[in-house]
């Protein structure tokens, strides 16, 4: 008997036009670990709260179909009847606290199933000891990291014992550790409890491996289950291992780095070096900086850096969180002052400032006119340019929609064309790739490329080295402050933690499609 | 009626005319048996208590047995917000707090606009450390207000937007000068002395006569400046704002419908 | 008047989110009795000398038992308040009031016309006048000094979990509302410094209190309705109305209407039955709150209750009011200071001595962790 059953779903929020899903049928046994994968606005969300009854009771609208979990009809039983059987967790870890106290948090969802006091507490214990989070217990969630909150968030979903949980993209707004620290404690739960866990996530790097089927949702559509293997090698954002396995032919597709080096060990790759990159000479000098200090709150956050950002550069700015990436391209971008050291600009070029979270800026109704509103601001007239920024970030489409309808890889890039807009020659993108699914990626890729291209200079502070493989000519490493590795993206990369998949299967080589490239030569 | 759905009217009711009384008792009182100059200090802490039981009745009425978790989220999170704007020194006294309550109002409704009140004075409170027997009056004063708003916004919601938006800048100004009068009423009896004195014994023309004395010299000017505050915020910000909230609406009261359970593909794709 | 009053007690700004200092202070339930029970006594014993030992009650209550953060100010704010309320007040009344005593100076008036009451402003200040009414501001001063003190001493969120449960999802709005503060105030700085950078560095400050308000309200309401969500599927609300709830309900309106009927008494100048109505709705609410409480079967986790070392001092805080009470049916005559005719306050044995249980949860410590 399967765990969770939808047979027939059909689903529409209120007020929408189309149906978020149609005719789904899933079967998901108990104990497995199913991926669900799918671009933004596919329907995945809506299959996840499917599960645990959010659809429709909580959203309201019109349903079709019939969804069993552990015997129970979402029909006819509320979400907060099944919270005894199914936990769920959505993206953002801030957002899901009932109390600014981790163990009262904790405990709420025993307190509403009428727990005795007793039990409470041995539950309480238990959970905290299964996330190996005790030692966090009295903290405010507030104070804690992405990571941390998230593992809170997840005891709280499971302090019940429920049978199942349903994490919709838990890791999208984590850095890389945050990330391996939750998929980690998402592995042993259904490694040692047997919690059966439906998972949606952008980033299958991490989540490939360790899911038992995987399930693609495409435009409110279901397709069958299968071996993740044989199902991601034709999905556009599959690993870039897989693709790799793809292009040179291996079958089945590798998943890890290590299944990788495996094939490559037992199939050597033959093929000539790739060319250099920047492909063009480096332009003059836009931006640079001298003597960097800067302290906040006492400390110092970036000591004695030095930057220089050349006409089509596309530099990547990597490091730790904590790192000073953030404070250095704000310090670039002229919104912080620093305590010593200056930034010049040549020929007034200016440096414009992305944030990480684009809802800080969205505010209008319609996608166009967000872009035109910096126009409207600084007083500029618009030459095209709102097209020409709507059409390479692939937003053409999208330019009549409201932007809080669009999923957050969306918004990002309206956040990027709304501060693109300006002219500034110099982009300074801040995580720009969090939450992204393959589409947006590679549509920022091109804008990117473009921008560069065409006269100006980008600055990426990211984690992603996948985006750093794919886009970056330069790339700086920071680390406590400091400017540890500098110089041409290929070396930095290469000599460094920082690698991407294909880097560490293939060397020198740093995407798939350069891989393609130099097989498709004649 | 039934006597269920009369119940809550019977409480909103009681609410306003016991917490009006209770605040209007500079005027009643003098003509009571219960004067004698020894106690006058004691009144307004007596008419505390009375916002308090008021208070304690209303909070057992409205949460009519259960709340969903919708609406004590989003009740938190704007009392967060509207708490916070309480922070902000807005010239001439103002006070962020005020467009929050209408323009919330005016979008969910009145019940949802009168523990908007209640519940954005007290975390207020909490949250500035102001808890003391004026709060009782300061929570019935903005549950009032955002009661009010909503009232007003079951009927201007058929309105034009710019219309819509000039009705509630106009019922925060009036508000503005209502909510300082209401505060400045209960601390009245504190600032007893010469002319302007009130003691028990007085007539109520003579009690109005001084009173009035009492805040033009003390906090017209204040509340004034407050009033304008209020109706500009709700100017700049209402048709934007009254948009965001209202989108959100249906979270609040989801409204399911169900297909028979046997549904071909084809017919599912007309949703 | 009041919106000044507000501004300065609201400038207190929330502090930093950290590892929870434990205080071994006392229950939040007896810091409200006593702050109740002080206040009362303020009342009872209003001349300067008595109220002057309150005030150094309540300055050494925070002294003692602060909370560690920013709500310390708390008593120095509040008693600021009272001085700045007590003074405008002296001036207000010193200004108008004439022909009662010793004239100290003189100042020029005007007559204000009769719309606005036909009296004089200005003119001679008069000792008595000043005296009586310094004394006054004084007993203000002294109940905001009492508040000041509870406000730096109790641990908020105690209080808020303290509420009786039938109030338990109002509790419950405020307790969401405070994990909600740090994010807003993120989200705040968060939105300003992306207008800036849109602009690159600029300000531009025409239709900015748009920009700022509607992304904050926006990703606020997104974040609530993210919390909803994780509160229904962890069960929220599962319980539904009980029958008690509505018979709560019913007692609710019951106790209003003997209250309404309290207030109909008075104005017909009878007293029993006003005091004998005002009692049985105050006693009314109280029992619909129990009923209330009792239909809600829901175990708290690990509750901070009332131990039997709190219920003992709030008892002995309560002999303060009562013992005043008593002084004052007796007849003592210091409780009540008058300037004319001019003498020093007194301060008599008995009085200084009732108001010595206030300082039970001053000068003892709880035992054992908070």
């Amino acid at each position: 008997m399967s765990a969770i059953s939808m047979r027939g779903v059909s689903y529409a929020y209120p007020d929408a036009e189309r149906a978020a899903l149609t005719g789904a049928d899933l079967e998901i046994e108990p104990g497995e670990l199913l991926l669900v994968v799918g671009t933004s606005g596919s329907g995945k969300s809506t299959l996840l709260r499917c599960a645990n009854g959010l659809v429709p009771h909580a959203s309201g609208g019109r349903f079709a179909g019939d969804v069993v979990v552990f015997g129970r009809s979402t029909r006819s039983h509320h979400p907060r009847e099944l919270a005894d059987v199914v936990g769920f967790v959505a993206q953002d870890p801030e957002a899901q606290f009932v109390v600014d106290h981790v163990e009262r948090d904790l405990a709420f969802v025993l307190e509403n199933l009428g727990y005795a006091p007793d039990a409470m507490r041995r539950r309480v214990e238990e959970t905290l000891d299964a996330l190996g989070i005790a030692h966090l217990r009295d903290r405010d969630p507030a104070s804690l990291s992405g990571g941390e909150q998230q593992r809170c968030v997840i005891a709280g979903a499971l302090a019940a014992a429920p049978s199942a949980l349903v994490l919709d993209e838990p890791t999208s707004q984590l850095d890389p550790q945050g990330a391996d620290d939750v998929l980690g404690a998402l592995t042993r739960l259904n490694a040692d409890l047997g919690t059966t866990v439906l998972l949606a996530e952008h980033r299958l790097e991490r989540a490939a491996p360790l899911a038992d089927r995987v399930v693609i949702v495409d435009g409110g559509r279901v397709g069958t289950p299968g071996a993740p293997g044989a199902l991601l090698a034709g999905y556009p954002g599959a690993p870039s291992v897989t693709r790799l396995g793809r292009v040179l032919g291996w079958d089945p597709p590798p998943l890890t780095v290590r299944d990788a080096r495996a094939w490559a060990a037992r199939e050597p790759v033959d093929l000539p070096d790739p060319p250099e990159r920047p492909h063009h000479a480096p332009g003059e000098v836009l931006l640079s900086a001298l003597d960097l200090r800067v302290d906040l709150g006492g400390r110092p956050v970036l000591r004695d850096v030095a930057v220089e950002i050349r006409r089509g550069d596309v530099v990547a700015l990597l490091g730790r969180n904590g790192s000073g990436k953030t404070t250095l391209l704000r310090v670039l971008a002229g919104l912080l002052a620093p305590a010593a050291g200056s930034v010049t600009t040549v020929d007034g070029a200016r440096a414009a400032y992305v944030p990480q979270n684009p809802n800080s800026l969205l505010f209008e109704p319609t996608v166009r006119r967000e872009v035109e509103q910096t126009l409207r601001l600084l007083g500029t007239r618009d030459h095209g340019d709102v097209d020409r920024w709507l059409d390479a970030l692939g937003l053409h489409d999208l330019a009549a929609r409201h932007p809080r309808s669009l999923s957050g890889g969306e918004r990002q890039r309206i956040a990027i064309a709304a501060v693109a807009v300006g002219g500034a020659p110099v982009l300074l993108l801040d995580e720009p790739t969090r939450g992204m699914d393959s589409a947006s990626r590679r549509a920022l890729d091109r804008a990117v490329t473009q921008h560069a291209e065409s006269g100006g200079a980008v600055v990426l502070a990211t984690h992603d080295v996948e985006l750093a493989a794919r886009c970056a000519t330069r790339a700086i490493v920071l680390g406590d402050g400091d400017v540890v590795a500098e110089g041409n993206a290929r070396q930095v990369l290469a000599g460094s933690l920082f690698a991407p998949q294909v880097l560490r299967v293939l060397p020198p080589f740093l995407t798939v499609e350069e891989v393609e490239r130099e097989l498709t030569r004649p | 009626m039934t006597a269920r759905r009369a119940r809550p009217l019977l409480v909103y009711t009681l609410m306003v005319v016991l917490g009006g009384a209770a605040f209007l008792y500079p005027f009643w009182l003098p003509s009571t048996a219960f004067s004698s100059q020894a106690h006058n200090g004691d009144a307004p802490l007596v008419a505390a208590l009375v916002g308090a039981l008021v208070i304690v009745a209303v909070a057992l009425e409205v949460q009519r047995g259960t709340m969903n978790g919708a609406t004590v989220a989003i009740l938190g999170m704007l009392s967060a917000c509207a708490g916070l704007l309480r922070l902000l020194d807005l010239p001439g006294g103002g006070s962020g707090i005020f467009f929050l309550v209408v323009l919330v109002g005016a979008a969910f409704g009145p019940r949802f606009g009168l523990l908007l009140g209640l519940c954005s004075m007290a975390v207020s409170a909490v949250v500035t450390g102001g808890i003391g027997p004026w709060l009782p009056f300061q929570m019935l004063a903005l549950a009032w207000m955002g009661g009010g708003a909503g009232l007003v916004g079951m009927w201007t919601a058929r309105l034009a937007p710019r219309l819509e938006v000039a009705v509630l800048a106009g019922y925060g100004w009036v508000w503005g000068f209502v909510y300082g009068a209401i505060m400045n009423l209960w601390f009245w009896p504190f600032a007893r002395g010469g002319a302007l004195d009130w003691h028990p014994g007085l007539g109520f023309a003579a009690t109005l006569d001084r009173y009035w004395s009492f805040y033009v010299a003390t906090s017209l000017g204040w509340d004034a400046a407050a009033a304008i505050t209020n109706a500009l915020l709700v100017v700049l910000t209402g048709a934007a704002l009254l948009r965001t909230l209202r989108r959100f609406a249906h979270r609040l009261e989801p409204v399911v419908e169900f297909s028979p359970l046997d549904l071909e593909p084809a017919s599912a794709e007309r949703l | 008047m009041t919106s000044v009053v507000q501004a300065r007690a609201g400038n207190i700004e929330t502090h930093a989110p950290q590892a929870r200092a434990t205080v071994a202070t006392w229950h939040a339930g007896v810091w409200l009795v006593w702050a109740l029970a002080a206040a009362a006594s303020v009342q009872l014993a209003s001349s300067p000398v008595y109220v002057a030992l309150l005030v150094a009650i309540a300055a050494l209550a925070v002294s003692a038992h602060a909370r560690p953060g920013p709500y310390a100010r708390a008593f120095p704010v509040l008693v600021s308040v009272g001085v700045l309320f007590a003074v405008v007040r002296t001036v207000l009344t010193v200004a108008t009031t004439h022909g009662l005593g010793t004239v100290l100076f003189t100042t020029p008036h005007v007559v204000l016309p009769e719309v606005l009451g036909g009296f004089t402003v200005g003119g001679s200040v008069e000792l008595p006048v000043m005296l009586q009414s310094l004394a006054e501001g004084f007993t203000i001063v002294g109940v905001m000094a009492v508040f000041g003190a509870f406000n730096g001493v109790v641990t908020h969120s105690e209080l808020v979990q303290s509420t009786p449960r039938a109030f338990y999802e109002v509790g419950l709005v405020v307790v969401v509302a405070l994990a909600f503060v740090p994010s807003t105030l993120a989200a705040i700085g968060d939105v300003r410094e992306a207008d800036r950078a849109r602009t690159g560095g600029r300000v531009v400050r025409r239709g900015r209190l748009l920009r700022h308000t509607v992304p904050v309200l926006e990703l606020g309401m997104e974040r609530a309705v993210t919390l909803a969500e994780s509160m229904d599927a962890r069960g929220f609300a599962r319980a539904g109305a009980s029958p008690r709830d509505r018979a709560a309900g019913w007692w609710g309106v019951a106790s209003l209407l003997a209250l309404g009927g309290a207030f109909v008494a008075l104005v017909g100048q009878s007293r029993t039955p006003a005091a004998v109505l005002g009692l049985a709705g105050t006693l009314g609410l109280a029992a619909a709150v129990a009923i209330a409480s009792s239909g809600r079967q829901r175990a708290r986790y690990r509750p901070t209750r009332m131990r039997r070392a709190d219920w003992t001092v709030a008892g002995i805080a309560l002999i303060a009011p009562v013992g005043l009470a008593l002084c004052s049916i007796v007849g003592d005559g210091s409780l009540a200071w008058y300037a004319s005719p001019l003498r020093w306050p007194a301060l008599h044995v008995v009085p200084a001595l009732a108001l010595l249980p206030l300082l039970a949860p001053v000068v003892a410590r709880r035992r054992g962790l908070a």
